[in-house]
């Protein structure tokens, strides 16, 4: 046997490791003939005992990680032979999903909960990443019929109950006292959009403030917060599956809301965060979640006053989408692990543990029987937040469950408020975007 | 006198000066155990040394890379466990859609910018810290430093700088009497602002391998040029330029691939890409950024690998015949 050591036998072995490697690319996700989502079985856990230890993946949202540590020293104090890891996955819903994703994908390191946002629950039922709750729920008492039913039923799909609520929000319209005073302003967020519009040029002028208004960031949730502007002149980003964003009602409320920041350039668009710009003093008013409420409270050195979104010109009422974030038990733990972390679901979103949560956070406490007494007496203005959870609407399909609609809605809205794009052309392309990615990424996972 | 040739003519007289006309074929046969006892301690010697890194790169570069190629024949959404093979559909999806043409060319722009403002201004820099002037060592150290920080880091303070409401910036043009532009939310601003950035901490790099190179230019032929008269600018154009050509065709190279593959700063400033959607955040961004289209992400990748192969064989075949090694 002779081997020599030349440049072709170097190939040869680069080949065959190469071709060793193609082989191994013969792993991955399974090639299957498309098919819709299969019915999830309820899952039997009447002979499981529960798992040691959990990781429950957080981003903490609204500044939560002291109050999450808080409930689950409380959680091991009542139960002792489970251990709750707490797990910071990542800043926000988004990079909390591609951990989770990319943990899904890789099928190990995967958490036994999960928070998922109001954009991403949805997708992972499609994956089946997630397992509906039902019998968990039966099992284990969950008492469903406490929570917030507009909270709890947006996790309702295909007759099965596949999350439940946790740091649930709406947008607030924020406002500085200080400054509506001193323009000669009634102490109370506009009623519509109109009536803002007619004291913008009041306020910037007697607030010394850049901007009357700041948009929320683009970068952030934009399609979430114009669903308000969109929905108050009769338009939406969707009915149902239908994408109706070119519509002349939505391109109306989008028109607005560029000659807010061009024509009458009252508004300006926040950057980053319009809460933290507001809270500088940047803007006499701005939209921002309820769980911004406690930050801008904390940081703010003026009077804060917190009302409804205001409504516009065709409806002046019933104009605030929920939103915020859920928890969801993976498919792809053991059983033990799910029903231990059923159990911590559980304690987590008891009553006086969602009434904590609310007051550290100013997210909505989730179950009707959370005494806000205390909560209330501290922070009044959390009581504007659950007032408006009877005028809330849910979502347009399109903003919640669409894979990356959030992006294109995002890119749009700069094209719009920052770009001074042309809004019907903008809208245009955005429903062409969009039903794209109904058409490749939904509806063929959708059953009949 | 012609040498008589035997049946084995041709094989060459053994080392030992033994007559190989006596035995031949017992000769050929020991020379034969003797060299290929030689190569395979050789090839055992080899296999000890390459084996190792052979084994890293095939785990850590070409399971990925054919990974990647197979991915990319599917409609796989990340997270979900099963996919359709779709064959070259994702190649056709990316080049017929309107995508192609935003990433490729803000790709281009992106890179020709980078490249190009590090290089000019990594020369002009290099130059500057040729002379001998007092604190140039300082200088040197100053300009390289942004090149050892973290793009992370680097991204978070200069977003500071430039965010419009209380960014640094903002600050001076609103002393100024003027309204910040838009950096973060005006998508074309946005590629304006990273490329900025992205220069400012690559620069450095360019600069000290520039200077290395122009130390290193020989100094009896530059004398020799200005005693003859010519300029300082006629000297560099006509002979410090030509002269670096080595270190230009490399920095050509090396500069444009991490261009080309630059991440870290695009996620951190404009974590959205609006504007500054090159290739490589394209492909991050269908996976993990909403749309979770790992197959279609799989593609634009490939698509990335196929530019980058090409531009780094046309650099070596073309560019490389106008260097001057000596």
């Amino acid at each position: 046997m002779s081997f020599t050591l030349d440049r072709r036998f170097f190939l040869t072995l680069a080949g065959a490791g190469a071709g060793a490697a193609a082989l191994s690319a013969c792993g991955g996700p399974s090639t299957t003939p498309g098919a819709g989502v299969t019915t999830a079985a309820d899952i039997d856990f009447s002979a499981v005992k529960p798992a040691a230890s959990i990781d429950f993946w957080s981003n903490h949202p609204g500044k939560s990680q002291d109050v999450e540590k808080s409930i689950i020293e409380k959680f091991h104090a009542k139960y002792p032979d489970i251990k709750v890891n707490l797990v910071t996955a990542g800043a926000n819903y988004e990079e909390i999903a591609q951990k989770f994703q990319t943990a899904q994908a890789a099928k190990s390191g995967l958490p036994s909960l999960v928070v998922l946002s109001d954009v991403w629950w949805f997708r992972y039922y499609l994956n089946e990443s997630i397992i509906p709750l039902d019998s968990l729920v039966k099992q284990l008492d969950v008492k469903l019929d406490d929570f917030r039913t507009s909270l709890v039923d947006d996790y309702k799909y295909d007759g099965k109950q596949w999350a439940l609520p946790y740091g649930r929000s709406t947008p607030l319209f924020y406002y500085n006292k200080d400054h509506f005073a001193a323009a000669g302003l009634p102490d109370r967020a506009p009623a519509t959009w109109q009536e803002f519009a007619g004291w913008a040029p009041k306020l910037k002028a007697a607030s010394g403030a850049q901007y009357a208004f700041m948009h929320p960031a683009l970068a952030g949730y934009a399609g979430w917060t114009l669903q308000n502007n969109l929905w108050g002149e009769g338009g939406g980003w969707s009915k149902e599956w239908d994408i109706t964003c070119d519509s002349a009602e939505s391109v109306a409320a989008l028109q607005a809301a560029q000659d807010s920041v061009y024509k009458d350039a009252w508004a300006g668009v926040s950057s980053k965060e319009s809460a933290d710009d507001f809270a500088a003093g940047l803007a006499s008013a701005t939209l921002s979640s309820t769980g911004s409420l406690i930050g801008i409270l904390k940081s703010a050195k003026f009077n804060v006053g917190v009302g409804f979104l205001p409504g516009g010109s065709k409806v002046t009422s019933g104009v605030c989408p929920t939103g915020g974030a859920g928890l969801g038990i993976p498919s792809g733990v053991t059983k033990e692990e799910q029903l231990a972390a059923a159990m911590f679901l559980q304690f987590m979103t008891e009553p006086e543990n969602t009434a904590a949560f609310s007051a550290a956070t100013g997210y909505m406490p989730t179950r009707t029987s959370a005494d806000m007494t205390a909560v209330l007496a501290k922070t009044p203005q959390i009581k504007i937040a659950m007032d408006q959870l009877v005028v809330t609407k849910v979502q347009d399909n399109a903003r919640a469950f669409l894979p990356g609609a959030d992006q294109e809605m995002a890119k749009a809205a700069a094209k719009i408020l920052t770009q001074e794009g042309d809004v019907k052309a903008t809208m245009t392309e955005l429903k062409a975007t969009l039903e794209g990615i109904y058409t490749k990424d939904v509806k063929p996972k959708l059953k009949s | 006198m012609t040498p008589q040739l035997t049946a084995k003519a041709g094989l060459p007289p053994t080392q030992t000066g033994e007559d190989t006309t006596k035995n031949p074929a017992a000769t050929l046969a020991r020379n034969r155990n003797r060299w290929s006892r030689r190569k395979r301690q050789d090839f055992f010697v080899f296999l000890a040394l390459a084996l190792p890194n052979l084994l890293l790169i095939a785990v850590f570069t070409y399971v990925p890379l054919f990974n990647n190629l197979y991915y990319s024949t599917l409609n796989w959404t990340l997270g979900s466990a099963s996919a359709t093979v779709v064959g070259l559909e994702n190649y056709v999806t990316f080049f017929t859609s309107a995508d192609a043409a935003r990433v490729l060319g803000t790709t281009a722009v992106f890179t020709a910018a980078t490249v190009g403002g590090s290089m000019a201004l990594g020369l002009l820099v290099a130059l500057a810290l040729n002379s001998k002037v007092r604190g140039t060592t300082f200088a040197r150290s100053a300009v390289f430093a942004p090149y050892v920080l973290s793009g992370v880091g680097v991204g978070l303070v200069w977003l500071f700088i430039f965010d419009p409401g209380y960014g640094v910036l903002a600050w001076i043009l609103r002393g100024l009497g003027q309204q910040s532009p838009q950096w973060i939310n005006d998508p074309d601003l946005s590629l304006v602002m990273v490329i900025i950035v992205y220069v400012w901490k690559n620069l450095g790099y360019c600069a000290v391998v520039f200077l290395a190179g122009l130390q290193s230019l020989p100094q009896d032929v530059m004398e020799a040029a200005s005693l003859d008269g010519a300029s300082s600018f006629r000297r560099f154009v006509s002979m410090s330029l030509p002269l670096l050509s080595p270190t230009t065709f490399f920095l050509l190279i090396t500069t444009m691939l991490s261009s080309l593959q630059a991440f870290d700063l695009i996620r951190i400033m404009t974590p959205l890409g609006s504007g500054t959607s090159t290739l490589i955040y394209e492909a991050y961004l269908q996976a993990f950024g909403a749309y979770n289209r790992a197959g279609y992400s799989a593609a634009i990748s490939v698509v990335l690998f196929v530019i980058l192969l090409v531009i780094t064989v046309l650099q070596l075949r073309f560019v490389e015949r106008k260097v001057h090694y000596s």
